[in-house]
């Protein structure tokens, strides 16, 4: 068998990811099965007979042998599993239907029993930018594109405070101005989202974890706290702001 | 241009690009973001690109430089706002390709010194373009200068200062140059598939003790090169637009190779007190005003971009949502990729299937690139740092992690004893698209034209700016000569379009222009 360059490597060994590590272990075996097969050495092999020897076909069963495996694969793009439902895990929490019982659950969100205003604490975020007061609106999540386009037709709902895990600018552009504050289950305060609710000056808490806030609950956000300036991240320290849900105990 | 030939000093001076392009890859990577949507496949779509690189840029960049050098684009790019500035240039043009070179020394697909005359040449091209883009402060990129970006000539920082109107919270003015900037922010993430490439900030500019000054670039706005844009973006009249920014009691201290800033106190709306709006490309005559005439056609200006840009926005996210994954991994696939197309528009050699295709040999790839791979893959080689490739000696401190590791492999030296390497990718082969095919209409300050109209202006035109030698009349000769004919001659191409400085001449220092400016 053909012993590639990187075969041998005195400090590195494998990939942190598993996937990653199947996929890179599976393609340098195609390679050296290949570069065996062509009879060539490797000047001629490298930008000359591997261009048509390694195939698209190759990496397509590179990918089919994790699925044959049993594994599926995590999705961002909610165009994956839309399209090939068999090779992603479900995407929960994205239909209408599926709303009604859908909330995040955030294992290290914050909660407490609710206070003398009613108010029960839901988790918190990272404050965007500082508002003179805090802000009070209906909860209701955004995580696909049908209704993004539903509301573009029709309109957000008054009082939207959008419930959002994609920390992007883009899922959300057209509508991202009719919103009455954000609550981002991902990014920084320095994501895109988190860049564009600052200059639209709606309230926006990123990186925020949550529980228990479902479809339609009123909810507060705490944006009168400070802001987290974004050096706190790679210094590794905290400063957040609450999310409160309202009404229920 | 000659391309640089192998020799140990070479390899060198290759290797240390290498190193400080991963560092400040791996710091920018860490510190200034998280990428992600749930409507693009982003990471994905970027190691599609970094493959395309790698195979495409050593043939087109050879292309360019056919018609045009490097530095002399470099030399152009300091009197526009075009899509060559960061991060295309700064981070995109090295980083886009050496990933794609890392992901296939991972796969085990190319040893760390095939290609290498690629290597040394791509490495080579940037530096010549960087250090003259850059001529003015003198650095190689932004990381190089801590993190600021002062490419403007003072006799355009004149120009800008002079002509900004002032503003503050809660007057008309203020309200429609915010709106627009958030729409337009907005606007650009779309069109960029999620990413930054449309836009760029420079400086910060010292205006006053208490004030800066920051220019932020818009780039390809309406009908261009990116084919999702015809006919939505039909409507914005001005493909690019660069907006002079000038803050009150802040301190821009970081202005990044990815064109992004950071300010203390943090720049918020209410520190905005003066502003201005210039449209430019590759056939203009420098920064041209938009609607600069009065503080009231600056408001409505201001007021009814914003409204076609807010259209634009809708129509192009409604256009994106009907596309195919495989469609949004070709447009995402070309915004990285493509971002350094600007070179070749510059030298009036464009060519649609250089710029908006998968070279064959990169979509030979696409199968792998999954959601959960592209995540995994891309926060290992630019996040963790893990590839094992990756790894270097214990006893290693990488920059900014002081982890046994570096983003990029270098070129192994004993390929000067053994000889044992393989030179080049070779030329760009054929290339594919889920895409629409590009319409024939470009929207330039020339009007919109057919790609072999704007090609044939862009080969045929030389700025007033680098006509009669101009370009080689730098700051320091400026500092020396103000008062001769020529730096009144070089000082009133800039002011031609000025609405308070037009024919003042050279003579001018920064606080002459404030009391020009009290005097309005």
């Amino acid at each position: 068998m053909a012993k590639l360059y990187v075969d041998v490597d005195k400090y590195g060994d494998e990939h942190a990811s598993p996937v990653v590590e199947a996929f890179h272990s599976a393609i340098r075996d195609l390679v050296r099965k290949r570069l065996d097969e062509s009879g060539c050495g490797w000047s001629e092999f490298v930008f000359g007979k591997s261009h048509e020897l390694i195939t698209q076909d190759d990496m397509a069963a590179v990918e089919q042998q994790l699925l044959d495996a049993g594994h599926k694969f995590d999705w961002s793009a909610a165009i994956s599993p839309r399209e090939r439902p068999d090779a992603y895990k479900a995407s929960a929490g994205t239909s209408d239907e599926d709303l009604k019982t859908f909330c995040f659950e955030h294992p290290d969100a914050p909660t407490a029993e609710a206070d003398g205003d009613g108010r029960a604490l839901r988790g918190v975020g990272d404050n965007v930018a500082k508002y003179p007061q805090n802000v009070t609106g209906t909860a209701r999540y955004v995580r696909s594109s049908d209704r993004v386009l539903k509301w573009l037709s029709d309109g957000v709902p008054d009082n939207t405070i959008a419930v959002i895990d994609d920390s992007g600018g883009t899922l959300t552009a057209p509508i991202l101005e009719q919103f009455k504050g954000v609550i981002c289950a991902g990014g920084t305060v320095r994501s895109h989202l988190g860049i564009l609710t600052r200059e639209y000056g709606i309230p926006c808490f990123m990186n925020a974890k949550v529980t228990g806030i479902y479809e339609g609950d009123t909810v507060e956000m705490e944006c009168s706290a400070a802001a987290k300036p974004a050096e706190f991240y790679q210094q590794g320290k905290e400063q957040t702001a609450n999310v409160w849900r309202h009404g229920k105990g | 241009m000659a391309k640089p030939q192998l020799s140990y000093a070479q390899l060198l001076e290759t290797n240390n690009m290498l190193q400080t392009n991963g560092d400040e890859c791996y710091w920018l990577c860490v510190t200034r973001t998280v990428q992600e949507s749930k409507l693009f496949p982003v990471p994905s779509y970027m190691l599609l690109s970094y493959l395309n690189c790698f195979y495409r840029y050593p043939g087109l960049l050879a292309k360019i430089e056919e018609k045009m050098s490097a530095e002399e684009i470099g030399d152009r790019m300091r009197n526009m706002g075009v899509k060559i500035a960061n991060p295309s240039m700064g981070w995109g043009l090295t980083n886009f390709y050496l990933l794609g070179r890392e992901w296939l020394i991972a796969a085990g697909l190319l040893r760390p010194q095939d290609a290498a005359d690629d290597v040394m040449y791509v490495m080579d091209f940037w530096k010549r373009y960087q250090l003259a883009w850059h001529r003015n402060d003198g650095h190689l990129f932004n990381k190089e200068f801590d993190h600021r970006g002062q490419f403007l000539p003072e006799r355009q920082l004149q120009v800008f200062h002079a002509d900004l109107y002032d503003c503050q919270t809660g007057d008309e003015l203020h309200e429609a140059a915010h709106q627009f900037l958030a729409a337009a922010s907005q606007y650009c993430f779309l069109i960029a598939c999620e990413s930054r490439l449309c836009l760029h900030t420079q400086g910060p500019y010292k205006i006053d003790d208490q004030r800066e000054m920051i220019v932020r670039d818009h780039f390809d706005l309406s009908e261009c090169s990116l084919p999702w844009l015809d006919g939505v973006g039909a409507e914005v009249p001005y493909n690019n637009l660069t907006v002079t920014m000038a803050v009150d009691d802040c301190h821009f201290h970081i202005c990044d190779d990815w064109g992004s800033t950071e300010a203390e106190p943090e720049f918020k709306a209410d520190k905005l007190s003066g502003i201005g709006l210039y449209t430019s490309d590759m056939l203009s005559e420098g920064y041209i005003p938009v609607g600069m005439n009065s503080r009231e056609e600056l408001t409505q200006t201001f007021h009814e971009l914003a409204g076609n840009i807010k259209d634009a926005t809708a129509k192009l996210w409604q256009r994106i949502a009907g596309w195919s994954r495989d469609q949004m991994m070709d447009a995402g696939a070309i915004t990285y990729y493509a971002c350094i197309k600007d070179l070749a528009h510059v030298a009036g050699v464009y060519d649609v299937d250089d710029w908006m295709k998968i070279d064959h040999r990169a979509d030979r790839f696409r199968p792998l690139f999954n959601d959960e791979y592209g995540r995994d893959c891309l926060g290992e080689m630019v996040g963790l740092i893990s590839l094992p490739q990756q790894q270097i000696s214990d006893y290693s401190m990488m920059m900014h992690s002081n982890a046994p590791k570096r983003v990029y492999t270098p070129i192994p030296y004993d390929i000067l004893k053994t000889g044992d390497y393989v030179p080049s990718v070779g030329d760009v082969e054929r290339g594919i698209t889920y895409l629409p095919e590009k319409e024939d209409r470009y929207n330039t300050t020339q009007g919109t034209l057919t790609l072999s109209e704007f090609n044939r202006k862009a080969a045929d035109f030389v700025p007033e700016t680098l006509q009669n030698d101009r370009n080689l009349l730098c700051e320091t000769w400026v500092k020396f000569h103000y008062d001769s004919p020529q730096a009144d001659d070089l000082y009133k191409v800039h002011q031609k379009h000025s609405r308070l400085l037009k024919d003042r001449g050279a003579g001018l220092r920064r606080a002459d222009i404030e009391k020009i400016r009290s005097q309005e």
